[in-house]
């Protein structure tokens, strides 16, 4: 055991001599000329069946190959997509396609494209996980249940360039669901051809989207070129997107970037202190995903009494967590389950509805907690299992609450460390008082946050189940009214902070390296993110 | 006697002194010296071997550092000062009071458009940048003028001079509106030089040109803060303005503002009671058993040596897991116990096969058999006899045992087996440190000096132990 002592020294001097040269991005990664960009994935894509996809790199680069009926803009903004125009009800939905859209073997992209690839992902056989996404079209649920049959799906090909949509129940926010990847088309002759390889490869797709891919070679590349039948090619000015590497590894891709191989990279917080020193350009953007400490509701656990609750959110100051724990830029101070970019009626939601923000008060909390122990009959609040996940920061965030617990409410809190899936397992089976946790948006619409705690819902891995909670779930669900939605979502967000069902923490921010010559990249909360679509290379 | 003197008294009668024999010098066959005994011997033999002696002053000193400094340094190892976070040592430094923060609207200019009429091909940067209010490590305020065509503004800070637009630093955030025209920076700002630059954009794409402006915060505390950190009492009065000394760090502070020097003593705890006790009850073990085995031989020998062999082949990681789950160690509970236990269980066969080499040569020595065969029985033999003579080996594989077990404390901390946060122990430090090796330095510089040191004077000391205590060596000048 003693030898281990020298080895640990000479990793440490061959760490130590690291360069701070200044490295010029060559122009290989972003060719103006022949206008081909290069890029690093993070991982392979399990597949690339729309109906099924489910991770993001998948919806990366289903997002440029594939266009479903509606899209976003810039701004993140729903603009036409395949559909020229549309039309959405309180009971249904019509979509008038354009008659220009083409599959990259040149044949029109029609209504029955679709029909099928929706009843598709509906087929109980085909287990997409997202198909719940889907249930707001009529008979959906049912079909997906296999109680009824595919063909009962309540959506009708009036003809090749027309498809009409019933809904199960009201709903506010059908033109955002159709942007989003398990809406994307599927061409009926294509898919049968293929059987279950459909999606495997670049040969097993059809492609409508701006690009079309024409190579993969599984875990090692994968390329696109621009589709010549896309139906607004002129306004697409890539010709190529090559991504030839296929790494997790943050500082292998901060490497790549660095020597002109890849045009964009994600910076973490370990390797943003080297782009810094290697002087590159950092950009940051915020990912729309909402980080928040969840408790757990179960029966037999102290955390359902409120008056615990409240003392924590009193100690708890979002601000100084994101500025002095987190203190990597770009983060938001957690004030609300919703984030800032959710739209409201007419301007952004945390405008319209401003979420209350607990005051940092030592003496309130203090008296919380007394009523808490009283409540309780305890003399000391036991020891409380906080759950989180086991990348670096996690646990220096950990140890802050901790630090503050014990010094503020002189409670002791024990970190429970564990990777992605055994949290998850933990947090199904309800093995902790606290977790960490997080969620991203699905889709551009406030409920995509806003039914997280309902009752049924099998993310709410605490088990909150408040009966107004859900009466108000269902009504931003169900109303076509924005108004009363949204009024709706406002008393949510109060009961949220009242009941201090979860302690928000931050809105997550992400810092990048994206090469200056390449304009007209957008990052995006939903839908694929970046997205190269509109990119150009300039001089 | 009386002979002699009787010739004495005649030879000097006869002063006939040169013929006689010369006198016999009882004295000739006394030791020179007064009797040392092996203690004594290996002791003086230590003191002439500068590097033992010093290695054995820091063990000493060590132990002081421990046992005796959490008392002259009262510091509680857990308190999160965020306001010096990853400091590194200086000398004790001086904030001046402020105001509690309260939200600042910022700068939004009304007959300004938000989002520009057009788009124009090159923006201008934007102008006369300033701070909007004196710049203190609370809050950064800074103001611009807006530019015409911008639907927006980039903020970015950096800690030196921006040599060019893609050397701007840190992104702290977007304006998305050409209105907006102030930033508020609180992101862990620090009492030194930065510059920050503002990128106009066009609400997407940024500009390719940039102004800088150079800033120093004030090192800031507010009367809140002053008092959760036990600086001021609720009785005293402060004025805004006022200066103040803050808590002194002298070996710097963590991540979380966490004083460096305490940890360091606490961490010391940990590492040193796996350092010092595992061994001793592993040596202990070994001792007995080794000796038994040596002393006895024959089949109960092979037997407990080929015992001794399996123990050895069993892996100590997967055996400290199997401890921790067995002991029902919950998540976020210390795990110093089942490592202790699996050290003690897996490291005694090195010892026992050390002292067993070492018993079976003593016990063919011929004093051994002179002793038998006076009818000295099987324990006097092994407590006068055997064991004095094996007291080198033994100590020797003590004194390079303990650096081996605290750096095995160090690993299994470092991989995340050992002690639960916010308990620190050295490995664990090193752990954390290394994650910020570039920026902080000294977060892991401290940690590792001190396990490196202790080692090493573990080591040294051993060493200088095996020459001394080697009776082969004695007296041998």
């Amino acid at each position: 055991m003693r030898r281990l002592f020298f080895p640990f020294l000479t990793v440490l001097c061959l760490i130590a001599p690291l360069s701070d040269g200044f490295a010029q991005i060559s122009a290989s990664s972003a060719d103006f000329d022949t206008q081909t960009i290069t890029l690093a994935l993070t991982q392979e894509p399990p597949q690339l069946n729309s109906m099924k996809a489910t991770d993001q790199v998948s919806a990366l680069i289903l997002g440029h190959v594939m266009e479903g009926l509606l899209s976003y803009d810039r701004r993140g903004k729903i603009i036409p997509g395949v559909a020229e125009k549309w039309e959405i009800d309180s009971t249904g939905a019509t979509f008038w396609l354009r008659k220009d859209a083409r599959w990259s073997d040149g044949k029109p992209v029609t209504a029955d494209d679709f029909l099928f690839a929706w009843q598709t992902a509906l087929k109980p056989e085909t287990a997409s996980e997202y198909s719940f996404i889907l249930y707001s079209i009529g008979n959906a649920e049912d079909i997906n249940k296999g109680k009824k049959p595919t063909e009962s799906l309540a959506v009708t090909v009036v003809d090749d360039h027309t498809l009409t949509v019933e809904f199960e129940t009201p709903i506010g926010y059908f033109d955002k669901l159709v942007a989003f990847t398990t809406f994307f088309p599927a061409r009926r002759d294509f898919f049968k051809a293929r059987g279950d390889s459909y999606g495997a490869d670049a040969k097993d797709l059809l492609f409508n989207g701006p690009f079309r891919m024409t190579d993969w070679v599984h875990s090692a590349s994968l390329k696109m070129v621009k589709n010549e039948h896309y139906w607004d090619r002129d306004n697409i000015h890539l010709n190529a997107i090559n991504a030839d590497y296929i790494t997790e590894d943050s500082r292998a891709r901060l490497n790549l970037y660095i020597d002109g191989k890849i045009v964009h990279t994600r910076l973490d917080g370990e390797t943003y202190k080297d782009a810094l020193t290697q002087r590159q350009r950092i950009r940051s953007f915020t990912t729309g995903s909402v980080f928040y400490l969840e408790y757990n509701f179960r029966e037999d656990r102290i955390t359902t009494n409120r008056n615990l609750r409240k003392a924590i959110q009193h100690v708890f100051d979002p601000e100084e967590f994101v500025n002095k724990v987190l203190a990597t830029p770009g983060n938001l101070p957690g004030r609300s389950l919703f984030p800032v970019w959710l739209g409201g009626v007419e301007d952004k939601f945390r405008r319209e509805y401003k979420a209350a923000e607990p005051k940092i008060d030592l003496a309130l909390a203090r008296d919380y907690l007394e009523k808490a122990k009283v409540e309780l009959g305890v003399e000391k609040i036991p020891p409380l299992v906080l759950l989180v996940g086991n990348s670096p920061t996690s646990a220096k965030q950990a140890e802050y609450l901790q630090g503050v617990f014990k010094e503020k409410l002189d409670i002791d809190v024990k970190i429970d460390i564990q990777t992605f899936k055994q949290r998850l397992a933990k947090m199904t089976s309800g093995d902790f008082d606290m977790v960490a946790a997080g969620w991203g948006p699905d889709f551009d619409d406030i409920m995509t946050f806003g039914d997280l705690f309902a009752s049924w819902n099998l993310n709410n891995r605490g088990r909150y189940n408040n009966p107004d909670y859900d009466r108000l779930v269902r009504i931003g669900m169900t109303s076509a009214d924005p108004k009363t939605r949204m009024d709706a979502m406002g008393e949510l967000q109060r009961i949220l902070t009242e009941d201090a069902v979860i302690i928000p923490q931050y809105e997550q921010g992400v810092i990048y390296l994206m090469h200056p010559k390449v304009k007209g990249v957008v990052r995006r909360v939903v839908g694929a993110d970046p997205d190269f679509r509109r990119a150009r290379i300039v001089k | 006697m009386t002979d002699s003197t009787l010739l004495k008294t005649r030879l000097q009668a006869v002063s006939n002194l040169d013929f006689s024999p010369s006198d016999t010098v009882q004295s000739a066959e006394q030791i020179s010296r007064p009797s040392l005994s092996y203690w004594q011997d290996a002791w003086i033999r230590l003191k002439k071997n500068t590097r033992a002696l010093v290695s054995l002053y820091i063990v000493i000193g060590l132990a002081l550092f421990t046992l005796a400094g959490p008392i002259l340094w009262q510091v509680d190892p857990a308190l999160q000062d965020l306001n010096q976070l990853s400091q590194a040592p200086s000398l004790p430094k001086q904030a001046i009071f402020v105001e509690e923060h309260t939200r600042w609207e910022g700068i939004v200019l009304e007959n300004f458009p938000a989002e520009p009429e057009a788009f124009l091909d090159v923006l201008p940067a934007p102008t006369n940048l300033r701070t909007a209010e004196t710049a203190t490590t609370q809050a950064v305020r800074i103001a611009w003028d807006p530019v015409v065509g911008a639907g927006g503004y980039a903020v970015y800070r950096n800690q030196h001079l921006p040599e060019s637009i893609n050397d701007l630093g840190l992104p702290l955030g977007t304006k998305l509106a050409g209105n907006e025209v102030s930033y508020e920076d609180r992101l862990n700002v620090e009492g030194r030089d930065y510059y920050y630059s503002i990128v106009s954009t066009d609400g997407y794409d940024e500009s390719d040109t940039y102004i800088t402006l150079k800033v120093t915060p004030d090192l800031a505390i507010t009367k809140t803060e002053a008092l959760s950190r036990g600086l001021i009492t609720e009785e005293s009065i402060v004025a805004n303005g006022e200066t103040i000394d803050l808590e002194f760090h002298p070996f710097g502070t963590d991540y979380l503002g966490r004083d460096m020097l305490a940890r360091l003593m606490e961490g010391a705890r940990v590492s040193l009671f796996i350092g010092i006790v595992a061994p001793f009850l592993y040596v202990m073990f070994g001792i007995f058993y080794g000796g038994f085995a040596g002393y006895f031989g024959g089949n109960l020998d092979a037997i407990l040596m080929r015992f001794a062999d399996f123990v050895v082949a069993l892996p100590f990681l997967l055996f400290m897991i199997l401890f921790k789950i067995a002991f029902g160690i919950g998540p976020g509970e210390s795990g110093v116990l089942p490592m202790l236990i699996a050290l003690v269980l897996l490291g005694w066969p090195a010892t026992a096969r050390l002292v067993r080499g070492q018993v079976l040569q003593i016990r063919t020595q011929g004093y051994i058999e002179a002793a038998r065969l006076l009818g000295a029985k099987d324990h006097y033999l092994i407590i006068r006899h055997i064991i004095p003579n094996t007291m080198g080996v033994i100590l020797v594989t003590l004194t390079f045992a303990v650096p081996a077990a605290i750096f095995t404390e160090a690993f299994l901390s470092f991989i995340g087996m050992g002690v639960a946060p916010p308990t620190p122990s050295w490995g664990s430090m090193c752990n954390e440190g290394v994650k910020t090796m570039l920026s902080h330095p000294h977060e892991l510089f401290f940690p590792a000096l001190f396990i490196s040191t202790t080692v090493l004077a573990f080591n040294l000391l051993g060493d200088g132990l095996t020459e001394a205590l080697d009776s082969r060596m004695r007296s041998r000048e």
